[in-house]
């Protein structure tokens, strides 16, 4: 075995330790060589395994596109561990404009009843705040989405810009014809899609 | 050694009591639970992405190939059962994606004998020169790393699957589409060309110093 038929060898037996392998290596102190640093090489291979890690972006995008997808769904349990900032600053709020909502479906369940002017008048206060209090939150959602899913901030706002003008205009109605029961229908409706457009906004506020 | 044999595939870190387990992570994850998703990408993100930047020698590229890997892993995750380790399972689909993309790119994944072979530049020396430079000692793993980056995509493909990842040629030669021989002789050839580019870098390393 010469150094070229050696070398051709170390292919099938790497470690040179069929005999002719072995008898060439014991007089040619090249090949002896070559051998012992493609064995560097190789201990050296192993350590190049998980050297490097993916910038934020990786996961940033992995995130979107799960949330694209529909593959994360809405989490209803308790454990608030990994909860985003937004939920820890508005967790006790969380759920204040789905209860407006509901609280707004009761009372147009009561105001379908009394058919009474004054009856009606004596309500509007009630609404009056809580439309108040659920404007007051929408700087602070788009921030958040826009912080966790920028890329669905403009969506957002857009929403949420048609919505508040819907329960504008639903209210705007209602303070002209109290009795009239289809304003009072679109002023829960709109207020209920706000309601629904602050849950989705919460689901894709979690991390 | 199998890749699934070559020491724990998973980051060897330290699980804090509140994170959940693989399996948990994996069960909740399936049920759609995006905590659980960050916390298994958390674990294996340095694998798979190591994994595609070897493959690659591509920051940009790894990256992309990351994201597809974990987001066909997410997809996937239903039809999990368990029958082997997880990160096995992900470290496969994280291959087969890298290769999906360098045919995509009409890289040679493993070429033809012809074109395995490389251009008489790539081909690593058959002559041993009296005033070769010795690697000596340990090979220093970033210049390990310069030299795997300039191989050529097939050389590098079969280097990375068996020495840094561990595979067997029968698994190379599976997963690439080609024979044990071929596998066995790329693998020769990459490692001939590395210790020719590992030498050169030497060289010019003692060049300089010894000009300056």
């Amino acid at each position: 075995m010469n150094c070229v038929e050696l070398q051709d060898s170390l292919a099938e037996v790497e470690d040179g330790s069929t005999i002719e392998q072995r008898a060439h290596l014991m007089d040619c102190p090249a090949c002896t060589v070559l051998v012992k640093e493609l064995d560097l090489i190789i201990e050296a291979a192993g350590r190049l395994q998980e050297a490097n890690e993916p910038s934020p972006r990786v996961w940033n995008s992995i995130a979107i596109s799960l949330r694209e997808e529909g593959l994360i769904r809405p989490q209803r349990r308790g454990d608030q561990r990994a909860v985003s900032s937004f939920s820890a600053r508005w967790g006790a709020a969380r759920w204040l404009v789905p209860a407006a909502a509901m609280l707004l479906l009761a009372l147009g369940i009561y105001v379908r009843q009394q058919s009474a002017v004054k009856q009606m008048a004596q309500q509007t206060p009630v609404i009056a705040p809580l439309i108040k209090a659920s404007e007051l939150n929408d700087d602070d959602l788009l921030q958040e989405v826009a912080d966790n899913s920028p890329a669905m901030r403009v969506q957002y706002e857009d929403n949420l810009r048609r919505v508040n003008q819907s329960i504008r205009d639903a209210q705007d109605f209602v303070d002209d014809s109290p009795n009239d029961q289809d304003a009072r229908r679109s002023l829960m409706d709109a207020y209920h899609q706000k309601s629904m457009l602050f849950e989705m906004a919460m689901d894709r506020s979690l991390p | 050694m199998s890749a699934a044999g070559k020491g724990d595939l998973t980051e060897p870190r330290q699980q804090k009591s509140t994170e959940p387990s693989e399996a948990e992570a994996i069960e909740r994850a399936k049920l759609g639970d995006a905590e659980a998703f960050q916390a298994l990408y958390d674990k294996h993100k340095r694998r798979v992405y190591s994994l595609c930047l070897r493959m690659t020698a591509n920051t940009a590229e790894a990256e992309d190939l990351t994201q597809e890997a974990f987001l066909q892993l997410y997809r996937k995750i239903g039809t999990f059962r368990g029958e082997s380790a997880f990160s096995t399972w992900l470290h496969r689909l994280s291959v087969n994606v890298v290769l999906m993309h360098l045919r995509k790119k009409s890289l040679p994944v493993v070429s033809l004998e012809e074109t395995t072979q490389g251009t008489e530049e790539d081909s690593p020396r058959k002559d041993f020169g009296a005033d070769d430079v010795a690697l000596a000692g340990s090979i220093d793993r970033l210049q390990l790393q310069r030299a795997v980056d300039s191989l050529p995509p097939g050389y590098r493909m079969i280097f990375v699957l068996h020495d840094v990842e561990g595979y067997e040629h029968n698994e190379i030669a599976k997963i690439a589409g080609c024979s044990i021989g071929n596998s066995k002789s790329q693998l020769h050839k990459a490692r001939m060309k590395l210790r020719d580019l590992l030498k050169i870098n030497r060289a010019e390393k003692a060049g300089k110093s010894r000009a300056g």
